[in-house]
């Protein structure tokens, strides 16, 4: 009898100390998610929103000079009179909407193949591991550059595939998404490997469940928590990619902006004007801690070891 | 021997393969390759001169033999835009690129080594809070950005090192060769020192409970021999590993750094070569960064052996 209590009285212990133990990191988490909601909204409805100018208007009395940071331009103008905070607003709908959709591509194709090398294992693994090590093998901005570069030569020769025709933005996604392919193979793969020996896949084994049931309904929900932090880790990453190739020229056509590209914009005048240059950083920095912050508490919480890409 | 046979097999296929996919990607999109090679607008003697001598009249797979061939006995060809041989392009250009990734590991292992040791020895102390802070904003602050926040508090507010940097090898004149590298090498180094010392601290977390670390202590060694000697040897493998993961990261990141500071080295060429459509240059680059990534990973692979005695003796691990 005492032992029972004494077992109940040590789990509930553990459960407060464990509990007490994780406490101290969710704020981050939590004003990360803040910083994005802001900035995810901002993107979505620039549009509408009143304090919010048009990224290419200039404003006539700021016409071909930069403002400092002020009242009226919160982050100041460029050299051509446009709005840097207007600019940093429209900037993150296209670095988002590129990063959000490559992770979700890399996800599909990457947990197809980790979960079938990670499950079937043998040849398919064999088969799988040797794709992910090429794949690898590639630095990413060289890889990036060189099939951005490419696919415009492509795109000039006037190539397309029925209605479909490689303008930069696909090109981009295409990079990014192959680019987060290997590492997401890996983790879905080294996961499913150790769920697929836990007992209640090996019960429901025993119990005559079909191979598809097993993978859909008894290792794929296990895998979710470890893919959600991924996912906002690999957010992370993408972001910082797209803005290095935005930066060196190679993503979104010009006149889009994008973080990366307003960096390198204006950073020849550096010297007169920091503000349109300094103010795309620190929001690209902002954005890329807060989707870390995240992804680091998600696989805190759910316990998950091997989500760092 | 066996698991360096093995991995010499594996290192051969992942080399050809790679290899051959930088070329084909590098054919993507050009209708008339020897038009592209001999570098745009050329008479047709010309094509026909560029078309005998890189074998474009044979299937893709001659031509790579015979292109692979070329590049490992660094007769690259002659770049008719750049007007130089891609072999001297190497010989001029490599040596900044090597200076900014040997001086970024190196202060990225003089941030990671003692930081990485010292949270591990005193986990959860306020060091060990404030490095990980530290080591986590450093994680999530792009290359891109404190190379363009660093380059203008240090070279446009106050000027202490150039804007546009220059090529000036250490053994010329030290002070001017600090003076370009200085601010390169930092923007990846800390970078790279932050990913390392939490990959250490976690590592060296769980050498520290081993049986043979409390023998040690046990035996009346002294904390700091334990620790700096017997502790650090066991943790090597995982930095090792990391190190040679993250090569391909630092060449990326070296690119990025060769635009910011202007400096000349390789990867500023291959911007410029993708740019310009010089296919000869383009290629010969990417595939020697993608060779670098290939063949460190496979040395780190044999060295692995060489530190954990396990790993020689494949059985020994089943």
């Amino acid at each position: 009898m005492t032992v029972t209590i004494d077992l109940e009285q040590a789990i509930a212990e553990e459960a407060t100390t464990r509990r007490r133990r994780r406490r101290p990191g969710s704020l981050g988490a939590w004003l990360g998610a803040a910083w994005l909601l802001l900035i995810g909204g901002m993107a979505v409805f620039a549009d509408y929103l009143p304090f919010v100018r048009g990224y290419a208007q200039q404003v006539p009395y700021a016409r071909n000079f930069a403002v400092h940071p002020g009242s009226d331009f919160w982050f100041g103008s460029d050299q051509l009179g446009r709005d840097v905070f207007a600019r940093c607003i429209y900037g993150a709908r296209v670095s988002l909407l590129v990063a959000i959709s490559s992770i979700l591509v890399g996800l599909t194709v990457g947990g197809v193949l980790g979960l079938a090398a990670g499950y079937f294992r043998g040849k398919t693994d064999r088969g799988v591991s040797i794709v992910a090590d090429c794949l690898l093998a590639f630095p990413p901005v060289v890889i990036a550059i060189l099939i951005v570069g490419r696919l415009d030569a492509l795109s000039e020769t006037g190539f397309s595939v029925l209605w479909w025709h490689p303008t930069r933005t696909w090109s981009v996604v295409i990079v990014l998404s192959l680019l987060s392919i290997a590492p997401i193979t890996r983790i879905v793969r080294a996961q499913t490997l150790s769920l697929s020996q836990r007992e209640f896949v090996v019960a429901a084994r025993s119990i005559g469940a079909n191979r598809r049931r097993i993978l859909l309904r008894e290792i794929l929900p296990n895998l979710v928590p470890a893919m959600i932090s991924v996912a906002f880790t690999g957010i992370a990453i993408l972001l910082v990619a797209e803005g290095t190739l935005a930066f060196l020229g190679y993503s979104v056509k010009v006149p889009t902006p994008t973080w990366g590209y307003l960096i390198n914009e204006s950073r020849p005048k550096l010297r007169d004007a920091w503000w349109p240059t300094i103010f795309p950083c620190l929001m690209l920095f902002l954005t890329v801690v807060s989707f870390n912050l995240i992804g680091d508490r998600i696989a805190r919480h759910f316990d998950v070891k091997e989500a760092a890409l | 021997m066996r698991y360096a046979l093995s991995r010499l097999l594996q290192f051969l296929f992942v080399f050809i393969v790679v290899t051959f996919v930088v070329l084909a990607i590098s054919r993507i999109g050009s209708d008339a390759p020897a038009r592209d090679l001999a570098g745009g607008a050329v008479s047709q003697q010309q094509i026909d001169e560029v078309t005998q001598r890189y074998h474009l009249d044979q299937p893709l797979v001659v031509q790579y033999a015979y292109w692979l061939k070329g590049f490992v006995t660094f007769d690259m060809g002659y770049s008719y835009i750049q007007s130089q041989d891609v072999g001297d392009m190497f010989r001029q250009r490599l040596p900044v690129t090597l200076f900014i990734g040997f001086w970024a590991t190196l202060i990225g292992l003089i941030i990671a080594v003692p930081g990485g040791v010292y949270s591990a020895y005193r986990r959860d102390g306020w060091s060990d809070k404030a490095m990980s802070f530290g080591s986590f904003a450093m994680l999530s602050l792009p290359a891109l950005v404190l190379g363009v926040i660093l380059s203008y508090l240090l070279s446009v507010r106050f000027v202490l090192f150039p804007l546009i940097g220059n090529y000036v090898a250490p053994w010329d004149d030290p002070w001017q060769h600090f003076r370009n590298f200085f601010l390169p090498s930092i923007t990846l180094g800390v970078g790279l020192g932050a990913i390392w010392t939490r990959i250490l601290r976690t590592d060296m977390i769980v050498t520290l409970q081993s049986d043979y670390i409390m023998l040690a202590r046990a035996k009346g060694m002294s904390p700091r021999r334990v620790l700096w000697v017997h502790a650090l040897r066991g943790s090597v493998l995982s930095l090792l590993t990391s190190v040679a993961i993250n090569i391909g990261a630092l060449i990326g990141g070296a690119v990025v750094v060769e635009e910011i500071f202007s400096l000349p080295g390789v990867g500023l060429r291959l911007v410029e070569s993708v740019q310009t459509n010089d296919l000869l240059t383009l290629q010969a680059i990417a595939a020697a960064f993608v060779v670098a990534v290939v063949v460190i990973n496979f040395i780190v692979d044999l060295l692995y052996a060489v530190v954990d005695p396990r790993i020689r003796h494949v059985r020994a691990l089943a």
